[in-house]
């Protein structure tokens, strides 16, 4: 029994992120329904839902801007309800609603955050030159943030909550509302932080949390639903396969005799989608080339996080 | 020292937005101007005001030709008897009339060697025109007040200035208009802190390790500074328009720095108890306008009945505009003014507290 206890302490200690029983009521409205959450340090966590699935809530939580209705949490060891102030020193928050002061420029935002942090001058400005460096901001660096366009700001918005060197981060939709391009220069930054920072990132893009983190979990009406790697959560779903096809000089001959073997044969404009608990690629080519039907092109459609979410709540994760 | 750093980062945003602080030193100095042309000194108010002289001593005479004549804005006649005095009232040649009555001189004497005596001057004035009657009756007021203290037979000596004092409208309406300038301060304050309330920027801070005396002391600062520089600024232009100087101006800076302190408590706490600037801004003004009526920045407090003095004196407001006309106009000094100092004093510290308290509350819902 005795070494079982120390494990758990040791188990504990390598937890950056522990909730227990979290939960929030807004009035009547449960927003976060007894959350169970154990982040590893150095671990990229992902929070993946719909608006509404109590994703901000659970953060605003565990940054001690909302106190828990029930249940709570510790930070590096912490308890947010108890110790907010000490938990305070440990994280940067990158907030949703990007937050900046419009009328300072880079430097001076930065700075705010780092004096709070108690950072001292040299210290600061060789870390903020850096993170402007690698953000590419480092060039307008002196003009006022408010002339910015939404991308610059975004990642401003996320080099703030680095400034102090946090050990854990905390990202709430670091790229909503951002086109593609300014997503992936800011996916492309996050990427090189894994595994030196613990950060818990919530987003409802499921390329977001399928590219950048090591585990998700998938959260639905306040309650987590799934929790595991991508590969994980798309196993856990993985009943049936999809085959896409693309080729010419198909048959109406050939079209029925696939529908015969098959539980689910589409055809439009050339192109067949295959669905069946159990297919063979290289039977189904040679069967179509033996038809006479040239192959273009062939492949296996890997499940996505959303099927994941539509197999598991019954509805589509983008509204 | 974080707090410092929240105090730069909140001037810094106030004084990059030259709209936000063109319209804070602006919009009073809009009304200076608006009062300095209307009743500047080029148009000087013509009142034709009578004079009936029962007590017929020196000290009355002197009131009648030293205080009353040189006052510019009045026409002064003197009548014998009230008959004839009422009939130019009525037919409009008047627009008031003084009856000095007997036993006013020891009135002014006693009251000059500390009594609190009352002087009583029976003034019958035409109705029809609440502006000029206001306006005559607080001229009246103010130039007793300004002759009682000349008379006392010791500060004679002490203040012989006084008797070069020619009380304007412009003296006594620009202290008003001056504490209106720092009523303007509430909207202001608020503005400040939901800004960044409702921008999610207050969130943000929140997540890290300042405190809330930090916040407060942090929005303060700033604060503090513009309402300092607004205070000079009044104060000039108020002297560019041809107000006297009398007394301290520290006195007066004094005075208005307290204002200014309850007006930025005010506003912290319309801040801590809404969360929109939609929200905030109305709630502001419905401080600042009934407060500017009830505490006399454009008119004086003596003309409303008294449960509505009682409500301005409730405030810090009308004490502000009592003493600094008391120093500006008549040049009293800092032991006369104690009762109204010390009032500001502890709303400032009352107002903070609650800021304070209401802060913390809401730091963590």
């Amino acid at each position: 029994m005795h070494s079982n206890g120390a494990e758990l302490a040791k188990a504990s200690d390598d937890l950056a992120i522990q909730t227990s029983n979290l939960t929030k009521i807004f009035n009547s409205l449960v927003a976060v329904d007894d959350i169970e959450l154990n982040i590893k340090r150095g671990e990229l966590f992902a929070l993946l839902g719909p608006n509404g699935a109590g994703k901000t809530t659970t953060i605003n939580m565990l940054c001690c801007l909302l106190k828990p209705t029930g249940g709570t949490a510790t930070i590096m060891g912490y308890d947010i309800n108890q110790h907010p102030f000490k938990v305070k020193e440990l994280i940067g928050v990158s907030p949703q609603e990007t937050a900046i002061s419009e009328h300072l420029n880079c430097w001076e935002n930065l700075a705010l955050i780092g004096r709070i942090h108690g950072m001292e001058a040299r210290e600061l400005r060789i870390r903020s030159q850096k993170l402007l460096e690698t953000v590419g901001l480092d060039e307008r660096a002196k003009e006022q943030v408010r002339k910015f366009s939404g991308g610059m700001k975004r990642r401003l918005n996320i080099m703030m909550a680095l400034i102090h060197n946090p050990e854990v981060l905390f990202l709430d939709e670091p790229t909503l509302g951002l086109d593609p391009q300014a997503r992936r220069a800011i996916w492309e930054y996050i990427v090189r932080l894994k595994g030196k920072k613990t950060i818990l990132l919530t987003t409802h893009y499921m390329d977001e949390a399928d590219f950048l983190a090591d585990r998700i979990g998938i959260m639905d009406k306040g309650k987590i639903v799934a929790l595991g790697t991508s590969t994980e959560l798309k196993i856990s779903v993985l009943k049936k396969h999809t085959i896409v096809i693309y080729a010419w000089n198909l048959t109406q001959k050939v079209i029925i005799e696939m529908r015969s073997k098959y539980d689910e044969v589409e055809v439009t404009n050339g192109t067949i989608v295959i669905t069946d608990k159990r297919l063979d690629f290289k039977e189904i080519v040679d069967f179509l080339h033996a038809s006479g039907a040239v192959v273009r092109s062939a492949y296996i459609k890997e499940p996505t996080l959303d099927d994941v979410f539509l197999h598991i709540t019954g509805k589509e994760l983008r509204e | 020292m974080r707090f410092l750093g929240l105090a730069s980062r909140n001037l810094k945003e106030t004084y990059r937005d030259p709209l936000a602080l063109g319209f804070l030193l602006a919009f009073p100095l809009l009304f200076m101007l608006l009062f300095g042309v209307v009743v500047g000194s080029e148009t000087t108010p013509n009142f034709p005001i009578g004079i009936i002289d029962d007590d017929h001593t020196q000290v009355s005479q002197s009131f009648v030709n030293e205080a009353l004549v040189e006052v510019d804005a009045f026409e002064v006649s003197t009548y014998d008897d009230a008959t004839k005095a009422m009939k130019d009232l009525k037919f409009g040649d008047l627009k008031a009339y003084i009856v000095i009555p007997q036993g006013f001189s020891e009135q002014v004497i006693q009251s000059g060697q500390g009594d609190t005596a009352n002087i009583n001057l029976n003034i019958t004035y035409d109705e029809s025109d609440i502006m000029i009657s206001d306006q005559i009756i607080s001229i009246i007021n103010a130039v007793t007040r300004d002759f009682a203290d000349i008379e006392i037979p010791i500060t004679i000596n002490a203040n012989p200035i006084h008797i070069e004092t020619e009380i304007t409208y412009i003296d006594f309406i620009a202290p008003g208009i001056i504490i209106f300038g720092l009523l303007i301060m509430i909207p202001t304050s608020a503005r400040i802190i939901i800004h960044d309330k409702e921008k999610g920027m207050l969130s943000r801070l929140l997540t890290t390790p300042a405190r809330p005396v930090d916040f407060i002391a942090g929005y303060s600062l700033c604060l503090i500074a513009i309402a300092i520089v607004q205070i000079i600024i009044f104060i000039a232009a108020a002297w560019g328009f041809g107000m006297d100087i009398v007394g301290s101006l520290w006195l007066a800076f004094l005075i208005y720095f307290l204002a200014s302190l309850c007006s930025i408590g005010i506003g912290m706490v319309v801040a801590s108890l809404t969360k929109t600037e939609n929200q905030a801004e109305p709630l502001c003004w419905l401080f600042a306008m009934p407060l500017a009526i009830l505490s006399g920045c454009w008119f004086s407090v003596e003309i409303m009945p008294s449960y509505m003095r009682n409500i301005a004196y409730a405030f810090p407001y009308a004490h502000a505009i009592d003493a600094s006309r008391g120093v500006l106009i008549r040049g009293v000094g800092l032991e006369a003014l104690s009762t109204d100092l010390l009032f500001l004093t502890g709303w400032a510290v009352v107002i903070f507290s609650i800021g304070i308290i209401l802060f913390r509350r809401s730091m963590r819902s």
